[in-house]
Order: C-alpha cells, then sequence, then structure tokens
C-alpha cells in the first residue's frame, strides 16, 4: 500500500510498484475452470491469493468480466474453461426496445453481487496490504453488450433523442455499481474506454456524443477511476479526454510512447502500461526481459508510473515461469 | 454527370455520417445515369478511397459502418433477383472466368460479434458476390456442409477473441478432410487476427484483410485461385 500510495503522492517509493493483470489466472493457478471462478467470490479471492503468492503484485484486481455486467440486464452469456465471459445473445435485438430495461440493483443482481462481493474478499484478504482494483465497462460502450455494437453506433449517430436514453441509464448503471465497488473497498475502479479512439469511432464524434458521457459518469463516482486503453493506442487521443473529471491514470497500448502520454497529460496523472498481456503466453524471454527493462528505463525519473500490463488479462495458458521471472525482474532494485 | 465531384461529395457525406444525404445522391445519380454506372462510376470509386484511408488507420470503425449502411441502401436500390426477393442485382459484369462468386461467412463456433461478418457481407455483395451468411456460432461441419452445397470458392470465418477463433481449426480440418483445400479457401478475420496476424497461418486460414473494403479483393483472389479447378462441381461430388 505505501509503495502505490508514495506514487500517488509524488514521492520516491522503495522500488517501482508493478502490477499484472492476473484477474483470469487465478483460475489456472487454482487448477479451477474460468467459469467457476467468474461465479463464487470465495473461489475468485483464492485465485488472488494464489496470484498474490505468484506475484507479489502491488495492485490487485476484481473480476475482469464485462459481459456479467450485461448479464444482469439480461444478455445471455457463454461461459469458458480458460477465458472471461462473452455475450452469446445481447438482451434485446434492438436499442429500440430500452424500455423493457431496468438497471439492475448491484446489491441484489446474482452477476453484480457477485462482482461486489469478490472485490469485498480480496480486499478482505489483503488486510490493507495492497490495494484493489475493480473493472467495470465504459457507460459509452455497455450499450454493446446489451444491443449489439451495430445498433449502438446506429443509434449514436443516428438517432439523438433515443441515445440519450441509453446515455442515462449506462451512466446510472455506472454509477451504481462503481460506488458498490467503492463501498466494498476498492482503491480505485478502472475502466477500459473503446468507442473513445479514433480506430473505433472519429474524434469529432467522440468529442460531441462519448465524451458527454464520460464527464457526466465520472463526475459522479465517489472515487478515482484509471481510464483504461482497452486494447488500441491512445496517446493520439490523450489531450481530449485528459481533463475527465475523477481520473487519476492512464493505462495505455504497449504501442503507445510513453513520453508522448507524459507530454500530454502534464505531470500530474499516474502513467500505467505498457507490457501487453496477452502476449505474455507467447514471448520469450529474453524479449520479455528486454522489454521490460526498456520501460523501465523510459520511466526512471518519471514518479507518477506504476509499471503494468497493458490490454486484455494475461492469458490463462501463460507458463506460470513466466509471471515469477516477471516479478524477479520487477522486484529488483532499479 | 460529373462523377468526381459526386465521388468527393459522397466521400464527405460518409465521412460525417450523413446517410441520409449519401442515399439521395445515390438515388439521384441513379435516376440520370443507371443503377450500374452510378455503382461503377460512382459508389465503388468512393469506398476505395474509403477503403485506403481505413488500411491505413485513417478511418474510424463508425465511418466504416455509415459505409456499410450507405452500401445496404443502395443494393435496396437495385433491382430484386426475380424469384429470390431478398437479392438484389448488382452488375451484369462481364462473364466469369472459374467458378462463380459464391461465397459463405458466419462467425466461429462460440463467437457472436457479428457486425465484421455483416460488413464484410455486405461489401462482398455489393461486388457481385452471392454471399450466404450463416449468422453467429456456426460449427464446422455445417459451414464446410453449406459450402459444399451452394458451390462456394471461398468460407469466410470472423472472430473476435482468441478463444473462439481457435476454432478456425476445426474447419481447417473439415476442409482438408473432404480433399477441398485449394478449392474452397478459408478466409479468416476479425480483431484478434488483427492483433496478432500470425494466427491467421497457425489457425489454417489461407488468408485474411485488415477492414471489411478489403475482403472483396481478398475473396477474388481466392476465387481466381480456385478458377480452372472446377472448384463447384468437384466440391459437390467431394460431399460425404
Ligand atoms: C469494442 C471492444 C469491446 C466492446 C464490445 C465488443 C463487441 N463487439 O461486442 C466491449 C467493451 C463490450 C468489450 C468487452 C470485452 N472485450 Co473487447 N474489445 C473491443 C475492441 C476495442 C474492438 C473490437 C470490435 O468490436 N471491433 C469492431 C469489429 C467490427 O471489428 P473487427 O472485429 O476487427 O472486424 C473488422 C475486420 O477485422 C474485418 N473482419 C471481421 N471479420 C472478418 C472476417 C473475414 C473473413 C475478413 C476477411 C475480415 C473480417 O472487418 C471488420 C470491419 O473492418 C477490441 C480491441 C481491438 N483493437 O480490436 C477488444 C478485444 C476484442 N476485447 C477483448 C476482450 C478480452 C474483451 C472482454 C473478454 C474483456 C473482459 N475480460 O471482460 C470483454 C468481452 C465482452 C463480450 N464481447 O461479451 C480482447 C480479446 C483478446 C483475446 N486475446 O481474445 C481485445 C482484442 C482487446 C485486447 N487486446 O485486449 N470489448
Amino acid at each position: 500500500m505505501e509503495r502505490v500510495g508514495a506514487v500517488l503522492g509524488g514521492t520516491a517509493p522503495d522500488r517501482r510498484p508493478f502490477t499484472l493483470t492476473l484477474s483470469l489466472y487465478g483460475s489456472r493457478l487454482l487448477g479451477r475452470s474460468a467459469a467457476d471462478c467468474f461465479a463464487d467470490p470465495a473461489l475468485y479471492a483464492a485465485g488472488q491469493r494464489a496470484v498474490t503468492e505468484l506475484c507479489q503484485p502491488d495492485v490487485l484486481f476484481g473480476p475482469f468480466a464485462l459481459a456479467l455486467e450485461a448479464e444482469a440486464f439480461g444478455s445471455t452469456l457463454e461461459r469458458f474453461r480458460d477465458a472471461p465471459p462473452v455475450v452469446r445473445k445481447p438482451a434485446l435485438k434492438s436499442t429500440a426496445g430500452i424500455d423493457s430495461l431496468r438497471i439492475p440493483d448491484p446489491a441484489t443482481a446474482p452477476g453484480l453481487r457477485f462482482l461486489v462481493d469478490s472485490v469485498a474478499a480480496v480486499v478482505a484478504d489483503q488486510g490493507g496490504t495492497r490495494p484493489v482494483a475493480a473493472p467495470l465497462a465504459a457507460p459509452c460502450d455497455l450499450p454493446i453488450m446489451l444491443a449489439g455494437m451495430d445498433g449502438w453506433l446506429e443509434t449514436l449517430m443516428f438517432d439523438p433523442a433515443l441515445a440519450a436514453r441509453w446515455t442515462a441509464l449506462a451512466v446510472e448503471h455506472f454509477v451504481a455499481l462503481a460506488s458498490a465497488y467503492f463501498a466494498a473497498g476498492a482503491a480505485f475502479v478502472v475502466t477500459p474506454v473503446m468507442l473513445v479512439n479514433p480506430s473505433l469511432v472519429n474524434p469529432s464524434l467522440v468529442d460531441r456524443l462519448l465524451l458527454p458521457i464520460l464527464r457526466e459518469a465520472f463526475s459522479r463516482l465517489p472515487g478515482p477511476v484509471v481510464f483504461h486503453h482497452g486494447g488500441n493506442r491512445i496517446a493520439g487521443i490523450l489531450p481530449l479526454v485528459a481533463d475527465l473529471p475523477n481520473v487519476a491514470g492512464f493505462v495505455i497500448d504497449e504501442r503507445d510512447p510513453f513520453e508522448a502520454a507524459r507530454a500530454a497529460l502534464g505531470p500530474g496523472p499516474l502513467l500505467l502500461g505498457n507490457l501487453s498481456g496477452p502476449q505474455c503466453a507467447l514471448r520469450g524471454a529474453e524479449d520479455q526481459e528486454r522489454r521490460v527493462a526498456s520501460i523501465l528505463s523510459d520511466r526512471k525519473n518519471d514518479p507518477r508510473f506504476i509499471f503494468a500490463t497493458s490490454g486484455a488479462d494475461v492469458p490463462w495458458e501463460t507458463d506460470p515461469r513466466t509471471l515469477e521471472r516477471l516479478r524477479r525482474l520487477l522486484e529488483a532494485p532499479s | 454527370m460529373d462523377f468526381a465531384a459526386m465521388q468527393s461529395t459522397l466521400y464527405d457525406h460518409i465521412m460525417e455520417a450523413r446517410r441520409r444525404e449519401a442515399a439521395d445522391l445515390l438515388g439521384e445519380a441513379i435516376a440520370g445515369a443507371g443503377y450500374e454506372a452510378t455503382l461503377l462510376s460512382l459508389l465503388e470509386p468512393t469506398l476505395a478511397m474509403l477503403g485506403e484511408r481505413w488500411s491505413s488507420n485513417a478511418l474510424s470503425l463508425a465511418q466504416g459502418f455509415v459505409a456499410g449502411k450507405v452500401a445496404e441502401d443502395f443494393l435496396a436500390m437495385g433491382a430484386p433477383v426475380p424469384g429470390s426477393p431478398d437479392a438484389r442485382e448488382t452488375v451484369s459484369r462481364e462473364p466469369l472466368a472459374g467458378p462463380a462468386r459464391i461465397a459463405v461467412i458466419a462467425n466461429a463456433e462460440d463467437d457472436y460479434h457479428a457486425m465484421g461478418r455483416s460488413l464484410v457481407s455486405t461489401f462482398l455483395r455489393l461486388r457481385g458476390w452471392q454471399v450466404e451468411d450463416m449468422g453467429c456460432d456456426v460449427l464446422a461441419g455445417d459451414l464446410v456442409d453449406r459450402a459444399v452445397s451452394v458451390g462456394a470458392c471461398v468460407v469466410g470465418i470472423s472472430a473476435m477473441m482468441l478463444t473462439t477463433a481457435r476454432n478456425v481449426l476445426k474447419v481447417r480440418a473439415e476442409i482438408d478432410a473432404r480433399g477441398l483445400a485449394g478449392k474452397l479457401f478459408l478466409a479468416v478475420g476479425g480483431a484478434v487476427f488483427r492483433m496478432r496476424p500470425e494466427l491467421v497461418t497457425e489457425l489454417g486460414g489461407d488468408g485474411t484483410a485488415e477492414t471489411a473494403l478489403d475482403a472483396p479483393a481478398l475473396f477474388e483472389s481466392f476465387r481466381l485461385r480456385s478458377a480452372g479447378t472446377g472448384a463447384a462441381s468437384q466440391a459437390e461430388s467431394a460431399a460425404p
């Protein structure tokens, strides 16, 4: 906790704090299926204890399983042994059916209760030694999982009145779930923001349609949010999102240069990244070592940097020895 | 008709998500110059410009989506194919050498991310392909059965996640087991293939396209490779 606290306060920690996105990997370490671990808070927390033993990361995660939020609205899911769940059938055939949706209560809706109780269980296990980050879907992206990507894009671009109703629903849900996470002890929430990206939506539309959604949602949070790049480069859009309220930091893509990100954000916000999580299963030891060294040396003089994996979870099939090696590299005195 | 000026207007409409204006412009051009001339001299060249931008990451998915909607609107303005009310005539192109432009496309088994697939399907149709779109979560055996029964020379599979992309291997195995390799080509695509291009060959794909607008060129290259082998008839005779 002190290490991350020092970085947050801008003072020198004893060594660089680091975190790896190992939400899914807990199930691998337990030898259980991801489907089981993403359904039972006690099992999920046991997975995170195994992660802690193996890697000693400075930040732990609640379940990174965005589709569970969609399930609480009535979407049906596909569950896997070795991957997070995905939406099989969105709750609605079209965005026009919004009236039939009810905003689920995080205290009672089963999927959301699992998410919140898991965060509480991991927080309790850590007993204040490590901050716990709670992932949730960005309000501008949630409708994709409820009514399909094409339906949401079409509504956003061509039906402003309907889009406004969707926005209100997504913001209410985001604030309710995030608030429940904070009440459960999360130190911050982390949200992969997909649509606010020039490869998905052009900046003029982002500015007009999507940033207002984020601004409203983030301003109503009772705690800090970390803005996650979601699998695309984000250095180019940081100037657009730099002044969103309550944002403590940004996780950038592996292909984003830190220097450009820092220049866009100024000295204040935390920067996290940028070793690809999904590639951890594939890269050889030397390659990983070189990349870690280069990231650490690049950020040597940046007091507000936390080493982190970028992108989605570290894959299930990653060899635990790869993660042990990463831990040794990251724990070595700089 | 000043097609050059109209191309640039259409391009701007699509870039700025003005779908209705784009459809109106296409409607005017059809009224003045006919459907085929509008396709060949207005819509196709405009889409080619957009495609170049998309390949170099200078076009967003949202703009690509608008291009898809405009293409759908245009297809809906075409004359229905007699006896097949959903299908539309595109162009009376020169007679084809080799197999017909018939493709089957689907999302991989367990994959439910429909948007990439439906964009690919729209742009293929616009280029004169008869597309059998089987939807989400399609089993390898069913996919190849359908390809054989309609005489397709390409199957296209879309997958967004690694877990579901792995099911492409089953399609490869099915094609090989029926002796269709080199006749029935396997095109793959979707987010995970863009992130990890090495997966295309690892999972047995014959090739991929970065964007939906590039898909017709890929499919055409497969059709030409399949040409001369009599894909359709051999495929049929290879059916169990
Ligand atoms: C938007 C997005 C989301 C959105 C919605 C996605 C959706 N459509 O339902 C949200 C926020 C909900 C989301 C959630 C998740 N996501 Co996501 N998401 C993305 C993102 C940014 C874009 C994907 C997308 O929809 N693109 C739009 C479609 C239309 O594009 P496309 O599939 O590339 O298709 C184009 C081309 O590829 C081509 N094409 C498509 N099919 C075909 C077929 C053929 C034959 C051809 C030739 C061409 C072709 O044409 C299309 C148009 O040009 C990607 C990262 C990225 N940069 O791509 C991650 C990504 C796909 N997500 C990922 C993950 C892990 C998830 C989650 C599981 C996270 C979690 N732990 O909960 C959840 C799953 C939720 C679910 N789906 O139910 C990972 C997958 C990693 C992996 N190894 O499998 C990715 C790659 C991000 C990453 N690197 O970390 N996600």
